[in-house]
């Protein structure tokens, strides 16, 4: 039998192996009570140990625990977390470097959500980094399925941060205390909404035209489904985001305007994505998939279908088991999808 | 741990064009607290009246890239950023300002923004300390992405670097075996003391003692330290040996420090000395035990002034000499006779190294056997070997704890030497080391030395003491034995005086003779009164 205030201790250069590991272990972590510690931090990368943006995160973990913390400097390869009971929180929590404000959000979240009361906290920092959820992807389509899990969560944003000026903030109030009811997801229903926006901010005109223009002639949707957004920022940005409501399920499609790729490749990239997501059965898109394991696991239950597993999925649902009494199995799930099953154990 | 970093705004490189553009541009002191493995937590950003607005600028950019980081804006108005004086002070200044908790908070100076001449200053007061930190230099990136660049924190204290550590273990080997004279010696206390030796004398300027017995090779090694650290341009002057044995009476303080002309009788030039010979050298002063109490003063005040009055003269002199002395006399036990001012010693013993006697490092004799087998082979232009057998007989001789090695190197040089020249051919055999090891054995015995022994040599012994009569040129020897020989005849300088110069005298070429023979006996340090055997008797005029 294992000793629950054993530390449990992990290899942060398995899986994944990057801030991923770290940051489902801080959320388990203060959820479950368990302290951990890990080591060989982001290992294999070109900066190894912890970063900037980890250690926003870690922050916020602890400041939603009120955890102790050892080991939690830039460049640390190491670090040890002993939470203590999850609190409600009023706080804010800025990330330098315009890094994912969203990843830090999504540490804290779960701890939010076990926390009893209200809490309100503020997010700075970027908003729509490539390689992390933008916050479109959090308001509509990870959070309304939390949302119908029965948690009580709203997040607002209040300006969005691109990299490298950042600057963006949001603002995320969670009625904590909540229990998660499991979920199931095997299809996605029909279509209900589709909308397809262009982002741009202190760029040139003619760069969100383009973009839109090619977004009318490629998805030949109606004229009031595809919008432009001038936004108030502080640096440049311009993203291209594409969603698809359907009766269970949503997924958003964000396409990164960069320096060097022409406006008509951003959105054409984004096209490509939705239609690759329409074409497959699964309703789970791979991030979703990703995202919704811990809430599952918390539920204690539940199962849906995906397009895909990617390391992310499989490094993140290897953590969870470490911390919760919980199975995690990805089996064929039909026509090209992956069923993916969280059953206790 | 906090990191505080201290450095100019950029009054060139930090600017940008208004408006987003910016960010396209890499910018030092906003992009280096844009890193993500690096947290400024406090920026002290130094600049001037003229660029606030820039500053101000730079300071929102940093609110929402770096959270984290608390600007300090630090006035510096210079009238000449290209002024080192100016710029150095201002920054000295500065640097005395700056508080820093040592067990909190770690510096980080920025040296890529400011003019050149701010770098080289910031470089200085990081040197120096004055600056408690690392260098930190930030680099654009490769193409304007809007990516922070690279930054790279410069730690001054080289022994950091691996590499050069490396570097720098086999240079100090080299010097260690150069200061052995590349003989590989054994005795782990002497290679200690070398070691030791070779990281003062290339590091420090301070006075550097030697101390073991005569012959124990203090000479050669002062040799070799000047070379040393001429081979690393730390010196650039010559090397001016002298023995302070020879040093006595009144003609010392002239040879040491120099005197006018007309300074004394006789002096009819003037004389640099010894001191000033060696500015910008180095000078070793051998047997720094037997220097007078007068010369002891005036040394002392030439090692902290780096100045001192030539005889006559009425103006101070200046020498950067960097000094070495060698002694085998207990100085400690010197002072407490009141025969050494312990205020130069205490000069002196910063660094002490005592050579060991060669029958305390016998593990070492072979390596030196065959060194000196090399030195005479060089020295005659021969071939000299040794065979085996003769070999081992010699070392087996040589460990015995019967072989004492009273004159320590200088015997085992002068054995060699013999050997050497009385083999047949440069080939030495056991006939050559038997005979040998009865030589040493025997003036080992009788405490003399083996060769050119006669009352004379007693005679010097007695006069000068041991020390001063190894320091003697044989050409000086025979003459001051013949002198000494006279004196000790005679019942006055006079009478002494005319027996000497008896042929100058027939042809009236000298007038003088006592004066001439006071001022021979003189050079020594000796007076007519200490070297008769009669009563002494006046000097005549």
């Amino acid at each position: 039998m294992v000793n629950d205030a054993d530390p449990i201790t992990i290899d942060g250069s398995r899986g994944e192996g990057g801030g991923q590991v770290l940051r489902s272990a801080l959320a388990l972590s203060a959820v479950t009570g368990r302290p951990f510690r890990i080591t060989r931090i982001r290992a294999g990368r070109r900066k190894s140990g912890l970063l900037r943006q980890h250690l926003t995160a870690v922050r916020a973990a602890a400041v939603a625990c009120g955890a102790t913390v050892e080991g939690a400097t830039p460049g640390s390869g190491e670090l040890s977390f002993e939470p203590g009971p999850p609190v409600r929180v009023e706080d804010r929590f800025s990330v330098g470097t315009a890094g994912s404000a969203c990843l830090v959000f999504q540490t804290v979240l779960p701890i939010l959500l076990v926390a009893p009361g209200r809490s309100r906290v503020v997010f700075e920092g970027g908003t729509h980094n490539p390689a992390a959820p933008t916050f479109e992807f959090l308001a509509r389509a990870f959070l309304p399925i939390v949302r119908r899990m029965g948690a009580k969560v709203d997040a607002t944003l209040e300006r969005p941060g691109f990299f490298p000026a950042g600057g963006g903030r949001f603002v995320v109030e969670v009625a904590g205390g909540e229990p998660l009811r499991p979920l199931e997801l095997e299809t996605r229903g029909k279509v209900v909404g589709r909308r397809a926006c262009v982002r741009v901010a202190n760029l040139p005109d003619h760069v969100g035209e383009r973009e839109l223009r090619v977004l009318r002639s490629k998805l030949g949707w109606r004229d009031e489904e595809i919008g432009i957004e001038r936004c108030d920022a502080l640096g440049p940005g311009n993203v291209v985001s594409i969603e698809v409501e359907a009766e269970r399920v949503a997924e958003v499609v964000t396409s990164f305007g960069a320096l060097g790729v022409k406006a008509e490749v951003v959105s054409r990239r984004a096209v490509d994505g939705v239609r690759r997501y329409l074409a497959a059965d699964a309703p789970v898109g791979e991030h979703l998939a990703d995202q919704l394991l811990l809430p599952l696991a918390l539920s204690r239950g539940g199962r849906f279908r995906t397009v895909a597993v990617t390391p992310h999925c499989s490094t993140n649902a290897a953590v969870i088991e470490r911390f919760l009494p919980v199975a995690i199995s990805f089996g064929d799930g039909g026509d090209g999808a992956v069923a993916v099953e969280v059953a206790p154990r | 741990m906090r990191t505080v970093v201290f450095g100019f705004l950029g009054t060139q490189l930090d600017s940008a064009p208004p408006g987003p553009k910016r960010w396209e541009r890499w910018r030092p002191t906003v992009d280096l607290c844009r890193q993500d493995d690096l947290v400024v937590d406090r920026l002290e950003l130094l600049s001037d009246a003229r660029h606030a607005d820039l500053a101000r600028q730079v300071e929102a950019d940093l609110r929402s890239v770096s959270p984290e980081t608390e600007v300090r804006h630090r006035a510096v108005d210079l009238d000449d950023p290209w002024d080192f004086e100016e710029v150095y002070a201002a920054l000295h200044d500065l640097a005395r300002t700056l508080s820093l908790d040592p067990d909190e908070e770690r510096l980080l100076v920025h040296i890529t923004t400011g003019t050149h001449v701010a770098q080289i200053c910031l470089f200085l007061l990081t040197e120096s300390r004055h600056l408690p930190g690392r260098l930190l230099q930030t680099s654009p990136p490769k193409r304007a992405d809007g990516r922070p660049g690279r930054y790279s924190i410069i730690d001054l204290d080289l022994s950091r670097y691996d590499r050069l550590a490396a570097r720098f273990e086999d240079e100090h080997r080299e010097s260690t075996a150069f200061l052995k004279a590349g003989i590989e010696t054994r005795s782990a206390a002497f290679n200690r003391t070398m070691d030791r030796l070779e990281r003062i004398a290339t590091r420090s300027r301070a006075p550097i003692l030697l101390t073991g017995p005569t012959g124990a090779g203090k000479s050669a090694l002062a040799r070799r330290i000047y070379e040393l650290r001429r081979s690393r341009r730390l010196v650039d002057g010559p090397l001016v040996e002298v023995n302070c044995a020879t040093l006595r009476g009144e003609q010392a303080m002239p040879a040491l420090f120099g005197h006018t002309k007309g300074a004394f009788t006789g002096a009819t030039t003037a004389r640099a000395g010894l001191l000033k010979s060696a500015d910008r050298g180095v000078l070793f002063l051998d047997e720094i035990a037997e220097l007078g109490a007068d010369e002891q003063a005036m040394l002392l005040r030439a090692i902290e002034e780096r100045r001192f009055l030539p005889v006559g003269a009425d103006r101070e002199v200046e020498s950067e000499f960097q000094l070495l002395a060698g002694t085998n006399r207990d100085l400690g036990a010197a002072v407490r006779d009141g025969r050494f001012r312990e205020d130069l010693l205490a000069r002196l013993d910063l660094w002490t190294f005592d050579l060991p006697a060669l029958r305390d490092r016998r593990e070492d004799l072979a390596p030196n056997l065959e060194y000196e087998l090399r030195r005479v082979a060089e020295e005659s232009g021969r071939r000299i070997t040794m065979n085996r057998e003769a070999r081992d007989a010699f070392l087996r001789f040589a460990a015995d704890p019967t072989a004492t090695w009273d004159r320590n190197f200088r015997d085992l040089n002068a054995a060699v030497t013999r050997m050497a020249t009385l083999a047949t051919s440069g080939r030495i055999g056991s006939g050559e080391v038997d005979e040998e090891i009865l030589r040493l054995r025997a003036s080992w015995r009788s405490g003399v030395r083996p060769a050119g022994d006669d009352d004379g040599e007693a005679r010097l012994r007695d006069a000068l003491g041991d020390d001063r009569v190894e320091a003697l040129d044989r050409f000086d020897r025979v003459q001051l034995a013949d002198v000494l020989h006279v004196c000790a005849e005679s019942a006055t300088l006079s009478e002494a005086g005319r027996t000497l110069f008896a042929a100058s005298r027939a042809r009236r070429r000298s007038r003088n003779d006592a004066d001439r023979l006071r001022k021979y006996l003189a050079r020594f340090g000796l007076s007519f009164e200490a070297v008769s055997s009669r009563p002494a008797g006046r000097p005549a005029d």
